[in-house]
C-alpha cells in the first residue's frame, strides 16, 4: 500500500533536479522530496517492510515518479536514515561474536559500570551481553597508560583463541584492550594475528571504533558496532545495487547519529555511526531557524524530545541501542513511553495511568478498528471530537463508537462520564510527558520559557499546545510536513565526521605540545576522511574541542577551543573557555584550580548546499473555513473551527479553539492560544496574553 | 473535598518533576567532585509536618526516599518566609545520620501559612574531626567525628547567617567545598519552592495540600496492598558483622518480623549494645526512622515496581528499638561508619522477608567488600595523589526464577565503579586483574551473583590504602531454600608470595613499591538445592572462569573433564551426596554455624538481656568480657542454655560492685 499527499502530479519538466530524504520507521516509511527548480518540497509515505529491508524504498522510489513525476534518473541527492542496525540489536539478530580482552580483564562487559538499572529493585539487573563470557578470550599482553607497549602480543596466543572461538561459533570477533586509544600497537596486531588464522572472520578493534579512554565504554561500543556490522552492510549494498538498477544516479548518502551523513559505502565498515540517525535527523530537521527549540517527536507508542539551542542539537554519550549504551557522538534524544497509541487504564486503587504500555501501530487503538479495544490517548482524543475521519494518508477511517466503547469501559470504573473520561487521560498523559520533559530540561538547565516546542510526528501537534501551556513554554510550531520531519532532516544535513584523541594532560606548555602533536594527527585523518573516503570536494570546517576538567573531577566537558591557540602554546584562552563553559554548565568555576585534558576532539563538516525552499504564497485576513466541530477541551463543550492545513497561507491567523487537519497529522489548538502561518509555511501556536 | 484520582495522578507527576528539578539543580551546581562521583544526595518535598511526599529516582542515594523531617523540623520555631535551616547533627532531630550528611529544609509558605518544606541533604567530603573525611571505625564518640550544627537558619528570611557559616567552615578540611555544595542545596531548596508555588497556581493551595496527604496515602495504601500479599506470621532471623570494633567480637543485629494484615512490626530485642565504635546507627527511637525503612522499601518496591516512592510507605511498619543498641544508640556514641551496619541491616531484613516469600525473595545481597580509596605520590611530578579506586561490590542473591546478578545488584546497585584505565591513569597505580571472583558465588539450584574481584600493585613508598566497610571474611552472605552462602571477602597483601599477609578485616594500611593488594566482596547467597542444578549450567559457569573445577564438584557435585560434564561420575556424585540438606530455610556456611554452637539462641538472648539491665556505657565492656570469658571457657562445660553467661555477668558484677548497684 501507498499512501501520498493529496497534490496533482506535477508536469513533467526536463532538467529537473530532486533530492530525496528517507526515514524508515517501524510503520511507515517516510519521503521528503526537493524539487530544485520549483523549491517546493513534497511527502510520502510508504508502509515499512521490516522482514524485507530496502523493498519500502523501491516502492517509494516507484510512486515518487508516479505522482510527482521525478524520475530515478532525475535524483540527484538521496539521503536514507534506516533503522536495520538499531533493529539487529533489539531482535538479537546479529553476528556470533567473540570478545578478546587483555587478559584478567575478561569480566569487563559483565561487570560494565556497575549500576543497574533500577537500583531501587533488589532483582534489577543488566542486559546480558552481546558477547557471551564463555566467547571472551584473554590475551596475554600488556599496554601502559602512556601507550608503552609492556609486552607483545603473541600471534600464536592469538592463534589459539582463534580456533577456540571458531570452535564455539564465533564469526566475527571484537578486540578491545587495555590502553588502545593510547596506542593501537596490540589491537592491530591482534587483528593481523586473526586473520592470518583465519582470512574469513569480521575483525572489529576499539580504537577503531571510538578510541576514547574508559575501557567498558570502548568495548561495549565496539560489541555493538560489530554486532550489527554484518547486516548493516549487508543492506547497504543490496540498496546500492537496486538503486543502480532503477537508475538513481546519486551516490547513496545515510543520515549519521551525529545529526550529519556520510556516503552510505562508508557505513558498510563503520555502521555505529549511524545507529541513532532517524531520531538525530529529526532534531537536525527541527534545528530550523528558531533560535531555542525543544522537538517533540510523538508517534504511536512513544515521544521522543531533544534540546535544540541557537538550532545546534545537544549532544550525549552513552545514548541506548535497545539495551546497550554507545559512546558516540550521538544527538541526544529522550524517549518518553507516551504516543498516540499508549494506553490508558485504573489501577487497583482507582487510579488512572496512561502507558507506558502501548497499542503500538498493530493492533492500535480502539478507534482504528483493526481489533484494538483498550482506550488510547489517540481514542480520547476521538471522543473529545478533536479527531475524526481520515488519518494518516487517509490509511485510517477513525471508528468513533469503538473509542467511545473503549473509553467509556473506564468511565464507569472512575464513575465519571464519557468526556469527563477522555478528558482525563489527556491530562494524565499530558502531566506524564511534563514530567519527563521537565526532568530533561532540568538536567540541561534549561528554562522552558525561553524555549518553543517544535512539535511533529503523527501526534505531536495534537497534544503540543496542552504540553506547551504546563510547561510554560510561550510558542509552539508545527513544521508544514510534520510526519515527514526526519526524512527531511537528511535532506538538510551536512556531511560529518567526528575524531577524538585521548590525550590526558595538564593544561600547561608540555600538554599543549601533546595536544597539537595530536591535533595534527586528527586534522590529517579528517582531511583525508573528507577529501578520500568521502569524496566531497566542496567547503569544509573544522570544529575544535577538548573535554577539560578541573583536576580531581572524573567527569569532563566539551569545550570548543581554537586551534591556533595549540599551536602558539596559548593556555590563557583554552582555560577561559573552560572556566566559562563550567560556568554554563554548573553555575561555578574555579579560575585558580589546575585544568586537565581528557579527550581533544575534531568535528569536520562538509557543507551541502541548504534547499532554496520557496516561499509560501501570502494572504491577509482569516483562512478558509473547512467546517466547525463540537468539541470538548478544558473542562467545556465548545464549537471549534476546523481548517485545512493546505489551506493557510503565510500572513495568516486563527484563534483557538481550533483544528488544522492535514494528511498526516491533526494540530488541536484550545482555546487561549492563537497561531498563524509564517513564509515557510509553518504554524507558530502562541498563548494570548 | 478528598483530591479525585485524575488530579492525583496529575499532581503526582509535578510534585515527582519538582523533586527531580531539585535533585538536578544540585547535582549541578553542587561543587565537590564527591556529589558527582557518587550520587550521595537527596532532594525532596515534606508536608508541614516532615513526611516526605515526592522524591527523585534518578539522581541520588536511593536510602532516602521515605525521610521525615518532622523532628527536625520540630526543634527551630517561628519560620519566616524566606528561612533555611539545617543540621548536620545526628543527636538533634534524627534526621541526619551521620556528620558528613548536611541536611537542609525550607519553609514555603502561602497566604502567611507553611505548605511545604523542601528539602535535601548532601554528604560533605569533609567536616572535621578526628581523621580525614570525619570517618572512621575507629572513633568511639560523635565528638571525634567533626564539627556538628544542630538544627540552625542558615538563613533568615533570605539573609546568609554569616557567623553559623564561618564557625561551619572554620572547623572543616575543604571549606570551598562545602560552602560550593551548600549553595548547590539552597539552589535546590529554591527550585522546589518556585515549583511548589507554580502548583499552588495550578492546582489552588487547598487542591495542592490535600493531594500532598493524598500521595501519602495512596503510597501507603500500595504498601499495605503488598503486605497484605504476604502470609501473616513470625519471622526471627540475625545476622552478623564479622567485628563490633577493630579486631573485636561479632555484633549481631536481631530482627523479628511480624506480618499481621497489612501491618509490620520490625522488633529489634536481642540486637548488640551499641558499640564503642562508629558502627551505631542513629535512629533516636523513631519507630519508623528512615535508616530501618530502606531495606523494607526495598522489599516492597522490589515485589511491585510500581510501588509510589515515599513518606507513606513508612506507616504499614512499626520498630521496636531498644535504647542503648546498635539499632538507636544514646548520645555521644560515634555513628560515622554506620554505612556497613546499615548495609548489614538492610540485607537482614530481605532476609527477614524471605521465609514469608520464598519464590519471590533473593539469598543474601553480596556484602563486605569496601570502598577503596588509593593515598599515594606521583613518581614522575613528586605529586601526592587521593583517589576513589571503587567500590567493591557483591551480586544479589539467588531467586527462584534466575541467578543472582553478577558483580552489584540488591542493595548495591546504585553504585558505579571507576574504569581500569582511568585508575591507572589517575590513582598511581597498576591494576593487574579486575573482574568477578571465581568461586565466590553462594550454590544453589539458582546460584548467587559473583563479587568483584581487583589486583593491584603500588609503585611508591608511603601508599595509603583506605578500604571503608570490611566485613564478611568470617560470616558470610547466608542462602535461603536449599541454597548456600556466598563467599567470603578477601583482602590479601602480595597473594602467592613468601610475604603474603591476609587482612582480614583491616581497614587502613601503609605499603610501598612494589607491594601488591587483592581485595574482593563476598558473593550473593544461593536459592535452592545446588545438587539439583543443571550440570551444563554449572559447565557454563565453568567455560566463562567462574567456577573452578573443584567448586563444581565440592559445591555442585558435577564432574567436569576434558571441558565436558562427565554425566555418569556426576550422577554418581550426586546420588553419593543426595541428603546433604541444609538444616532449616536458611544457611549459614561454618564460620556461623561453628560460632552459633557457642553463641546459641539462648545464649546470646541471656546476653542481650543481661546486658540491657546494665547502664548503657558498661554494656560494651560487659559484652566484650563475657564473650572473652565463654572463649576462654572449655568448650566440654559450655551448657549452653543461658546460665553461662548469667553467671559471667554475675562474676562481673562481682569484680564491679558499682556494676551491682547501678543494674538494681
Amino acid at each position: 500500500m501507498t499512501v501520498d499527499s493529496p497534490e496533482e502530479p506535477d508536469a513533467m519538466s526536463d532538467g529537473s533536479r530532486f533530492r530525496i530524504g528517507v526515514d524508515i520507521g517501524g510503520t511507515f516509511t517516510d519521503f521528503c522530496l526537493f524539487d530544485e527548480m520549483s523549491g517546493t518540497l513534497r511527502s510520502l509515505k510508504t508502509l515499512s517492510t521490516p522482514d524485507r529491508p530496502g523493498e519500502e524504498v523501491m516502492t517509494g522510489i516507484g510512486e515518487l515518479e508516479h505522482r510527482f513525476a521525478c524520475p530515478a534518473g532525475a535524483i540527484a541527492s538521496f539521503v536514507h536514515g534506516t533503522t536495520v542496525g538499531v533493529n539487529t540489536v533489539i531482535q538479537r539478530r546479529g553476528a556470533e561474536l567473540a570478545l578478546f580482552t587483555t587478559r584478567e580483564f575478561e569480566d569487563v562487559l559483565e561487570v560494565a559500570r556497575l549500576k543497574v538499572p533500577d537500583p531501587y529493585n533488589i532483582f534489577s539487573r543488566r542486559a546480558p551481553p552481546l558477547a557471551p563470557r564463555e566467547r571472551v578470550y584473554g590475551i596475554a599482553e600488556r599496554t601502559l597508560l602512556d601507550g608503552t607497549i609492556e609486552s607483545p602480543v603473541d600471534p600464536e596466543d592469538v592463534a589459539a583463541a582463534v580456533s577456540l572461538a571458531r570452535a564455539d561459533g564465533a564469526d566475527t570477533i571484537v578486540v578491545a584492550l587495555l590502553h588502545a586509544y593510547a596506542n593501537p600497537t596490540s589491537e592491530r596486531a591482534v587483528r593481523d594475528a586473526i586473520l592470518a588464522a583465519d582470512p574469513d572472520l569480521g575483525v572489529t578493534l576499539s580504537s577503531d571504533v571510538w578510541p576514547v579512554i574508559r575501557e567498558y565504554e570502548r568495548t561495549v561500543t565496539a560489541t555493538v558496532a560489530a554486532y550489527v556490522q554484518r547486516r548493516v552492510a549487508g543492506y547497504i549494498t543490496s540498496l546500492q545495487a537496486a538503486l543502480g538498477t532503477v537508475g538513481v544516479p546519486a551516490v547513496p548518502m545515510v543520515t549519521k547519529s551525529n545529526g550529519g551523513i556520510m556516503a552510505a559505502e562508508l557505513g558498510k565498515t563503520n555502521p555505529v555511526a549511524m545507529l541513532l540517525s532517524g531520531t538525530a535527523s529529526g532534531g537536525v530537521g527541527g534545528a530550523t531557524g528558531e533560535v531555542d527549540v525543544l522537538s517533540y517527536d510523538v508517534g504511536g507508542t512513544s515521544a521522543d524530545v531533544a534540546v535544540i539551542r541557537s538550532g545546534s542539537p545537544a549532544f550525549g554519550t552513552g545514548e541506548m541501542v535497545g539495551e546497550f549504551p554507545i559512546y558516540v557522538p550521538t544527538v541526544s534524544v529522550t524517549s518518553i513511553g507516551a504516543g498516540g497509541g499508549s494506553i490508558a487504564r485504573v489501577d487497583d486503587f482507582g487510579v488512572l495511568k496512561v502507558g507506558p504500555e502501548s497499542a503500538g501501530s498493530s493492533p492500535g487503538p480502539a478507534c482504528f478498528g483493526r481489533g484494538g479495544t483498550d482506550a488510547t490517548i489517540t481514542d480520547a482524543f476521538a471522543v473529545l471530537g478533536l479527531l475524526g475521519g481520515k488519518l494518516g494518508y487517509g490509511t485510517v477511517t477513525l471508528d468513533r463508537e469503538a473509542a467511545e466503547h473503549a473509553v467509556g469501559a473506564l468511565a464507569r470504573r472512575l464513575g465519571m462520564s464519557l468526556v469527563e473520561t477522555g478528558e482525563s487521560i489527556i491530562r494524565v498523559a499530558v502531566a506524564g510527558m511534563y514530567l519527563e520533559t521537565s526532568k530533561l530540561l532540568a538536567r540541561t538547565g534549561a528554562d522552558p520559557r525561553g524555549f518553543a516546542l517544535l512539535a511533529f510526528g503523527g501526534a505531536g501537534p495534537m497534544t503540543a499546545c496542552l504540553l506547551a501551556r504546563e510547561l510554560g513554554m510561550k510558542r509552539v510550531i508545527v513544521p508544514p510536513l510534520p510526519g515527514v520531519l526526519s526524512a527531511y532532516g537528511g535532506l538538510i544535513a551536512d556531511i560529518r565526521n567526528d575524531f577524538i584523541r585521548t590525550a590526558f594532560v595538564d593544561l600547561d606548555p608540555d600538554g599543549l605540545t601533546v595536544l597539537d602533536r595530536h591535533a595534527d594527527d586528527l586534522e590529517a585523518r579528517a582531511l583525508a576522511w573528507l577529501r578520500g573516503e568521502q569524496g566531497f570536494a566542496g567547503p569544509a570546517s573544522l570544529v575544535w574541542s577538548a573535554d577539560m576538567r578541573y583536576r580531581g573531577q572524573s567527569y569532563e566537558i566539551e569545550t570548543v577551543i581554537d586551534r591556533s591557540d595549540l599551536a602558539a602554546r596559548r593556555i590563557e584562552p583554552v582555560a577561559e573557555a573552560f572556566h566559562r563553559e563550567h560556568h554554563a554548565v554548573y553555575e561555578h568555576a574555579d579560575p585558580e584550580a589546575p585544568v586537565q585534558v581528557v579527550n581533544l576532539r575534531l568535528v569536520i563538516r562538509g557543507s551541502v548546499p541548504r534547499p532554496e525552499i520557496a516561499r509560501n504564497r501570502r494572504s491577509s485576513g482569516r483562512p478558509p473555513v473547512f467546517g466547525t466541530g463540537r468539541i470538548r477541551l478544558d473542562g467545556a463543550d465548545r464549537d471549534a473551527t476546523l481548517y485545512r492545513r493546505t489551506d493557510l497561507a503565510a500572513g495568516q491567523s486563527l484563534s483557538g479553539p481550533a483544528i488544522v487537519i492535514q494528511d498526516d497529522c491533526t494540530s488541536v489548538i484550545p482555546a487561549g492560544f492563537t497561531a498563524s502561518v509564517d513564509d515557510w509555511a509553518n504554524l507558530i501556536i502562541e498563548p494570548e496574553t | 473535598m478528598p483530591v479525585d484520582p485524575v488530579t492525583l495522578e496529575i499532581l503526582k507527576n509535578h510534585t515527582r518533576a519538582a523533586a527531580e528539578s531539585m535533585a538536578y539543580t544540585l547535582y549541578r551546581t553542587a561543587h565537590s567532585t564527591f556529589v558527582k562521583e557518587t550520587e550521595d544526595f537527596t532532594t525532596g518535598l515534606t508536608t508541614p509536618s516532615g513526611e516526605t511526599f515526592a522524591t527523585p529516582t534518578e539522581l541520588g542515594a536511593t536510602w532516602f526516599v521515605g525521610l521525615n523531617y518532622g523532628r527536625a523540623i520540630g526543634l527551630i520555631d517561628n519560620y519566616r518566609p524566606g528561612d533555611i535551616a539545617m543540621t548536620n547533627d545526628p543527636y538533634s532531630g534524627f534526621v541526619c545520620t551521620h556528620s558528613p550528611d548536611m541536611h537542609i529544609w525550607k519553609p514555603i509558605f502561602h497566604d502567611g501559612e507553611i505548605v511545604a518544606f523542601s528539602v535535601g541533604h548532601v554528604h560533605n567530603t569533609d567536616v572535621g574531626g578526628a581523621v580525614p573525611a570525619s570517618l572512621s571505625r575507629t572513633l568511639s564518640e560523635i565528638h571525634q567525628e567533626g564539627v556538628r550544627i544542630p538544627p540552625t537558619k542558615i538563613l533568615e528570611e533570605g539573609e546568609l547567617n554569616r557567623q553559623v557559616l564561618d564557625i561551619f567552615l572554620a572547623n572543616v578540611r575543604a571549606p570551598e567545598q562545602n560552602w560550593g555544595d551548600l549553595k548547590a542545596q539552597i539552589a535546590a531548596c529554591n527550585t522546589g519552592e518556585r515549583k511548589v508555588h507554580e502548583m499552588i497556581r495550578r492546582f489552588g493551595a487547598e487542591t495542592f495540600r490535600e493531594g500532598c496527604d493524598a500521595l501519602l496515602d495512596y503510597a501507603e495504601a500500595q504498601a499495605r496492598a503488598i503486605v497484605r500479599a504476604l502470609p501473616d506470621g513470625t519471622y526471627p532471623f540475625a545476622d552478623y558483622m564479622d567485628e563490633d570494633s577493630v579486631d573485636g567480637w561479632p555484633c549481631r543485629i536481631m530482627l523479628t518480623l511480624i506480618i499481621d494484615g497489612d501491618r509490620l512490626i520490625f522488633d529489634f530485642t536481642g540486637s548488640d549494645p551499641q558499640l564503642e565504635s562508629s558502627l551505631n546507627m542513629p535512629t533516636g527511637g523513631d519507630e519508623r526512622h528512615t535508616l530501618l525503612m530502606v531495606g523494607m522499601t526495598y522489599v516492597l518496591y522490589s515485589l511491585d515496581p510500581s510501588l509510589y516512592l515515599n513518606s507513606g510507605i513508612g506507616r504499614v511498619c512499626r520498630c521496636i528499638l531498644p535504647s542503648g543498641t546498635i539499632v538507636n544508640p544514646v548520645f555521644p556514641a560515634a555513628v560515622g561508619m554506620r554505612t556497613l551496619s546499615c548495609s548489614r541491616l538492610q540485607g537482614l531484613i530481605l532476609g527477614a522477608f524471605a521465609p514469608a516469600a520464598p519464590d519471590r525473595m533473593a539469598g543474601a545481597p553480596g556484602s563486605g567488600g569496601p570502598i577503596m580509596n588509593v593515598n599515594t605520590t606521583d613518581n614522575a611530578t613528586g605529586r601526592r595523589i587521593m583517589a576513589a579506586i571503587n567500590p567493591m561490590t557483591g551480586g544479589s542473591g539467588g531467586r527462584a526464577s534466575e541467578d543472582g546478578q553478577d558483580g552489584s545488584g540488591a542493595n548495591q546497585g546504585f553504585l558505579k565503579n571507576t574504569p581500569v584505565e582511568v585508575n591507572e591513569v589517575e590513582a598511581g597505580i597498576k591494576v593487574l586483574r579486575y573482574g568477578l571472583a571465581p568461586d565466590s558465588a553462594g550454590p544453589g539450584l539458582h546460584r548467587g551473583g559473583l563479587g568483584t574481584d581487583m589486583v593491584f600493585q603500588a609503585f611508591s613508598p608511603n601508599t595509603r590504602v583506605t578500604a571503608r566497610n570490611r566485613d564478611r571474611t568470617r560470616f558470610t552472605g547466608w542462602g535461603i531454600a536449599g541454597g548456600r552462602t556466598g563467599g567470603p571477602s578477601r583482602f590479601i597483601l602480595n597473594p602467592g608470595t613468601n610475604h603474603e599477609v591476609n587482612l582480614r578485616n583491616t581497614d587502613i594500611l601503609t605499603i610501598g613499591p612494589g607491594d601488591v593488594i587483592h581485595v574482593s566482596c563476598g558473593g550473593g547467597g544461593g536459592w535452592g538445592d545446588a545438587l539439583q542444578r543443571d550440570s551444563e549450567a554449572v559447565l557454563l559457569d565453568h567455560r566463562r572462569g567462574w567456577v573452578s573445577i573443584e567448586h563444581a564438584r565440592d559445591a555442585y557435585g558435577v564432574v567436569i573433564r576434558d571441558g565436558a560434564v562427565d554425566h555418569a561420575a556426576t550422577a554418581a556424585l550426586r546420588a553419593e551426596r543426595r541428603g546433604e540438606a541444609t538444616d532449616g530455610f536458611y544457611d549459614y556456611g561454618t564460620e556461623r554455624t561453628e560460632f552459633e554452637t557457642v553463641w546459641n539462641p539462648a545464649n546470646y538472648a541471656a546476653l542481650t538481656e543481661g546486658l540491657a539491665r546494665l547502664p548503657v556505657h558498661w554494656r560494651f565492656f560487659a559484652k566484650h568480657r563475657v564473650f572473652e570469658a565463654m572463649d576462654r571457657m572449655d568448650p566440654r562445660k559450655r551448657r549452653g542454655d543461658g546460665s553461662d553467661v548469667h553467671r559471667m555477668l554475675a562474676t562481673l558484677q562481682t569484680e564491679f560492685p558499682q556494676l551491682a548497684d547501678a543494674a538494681d
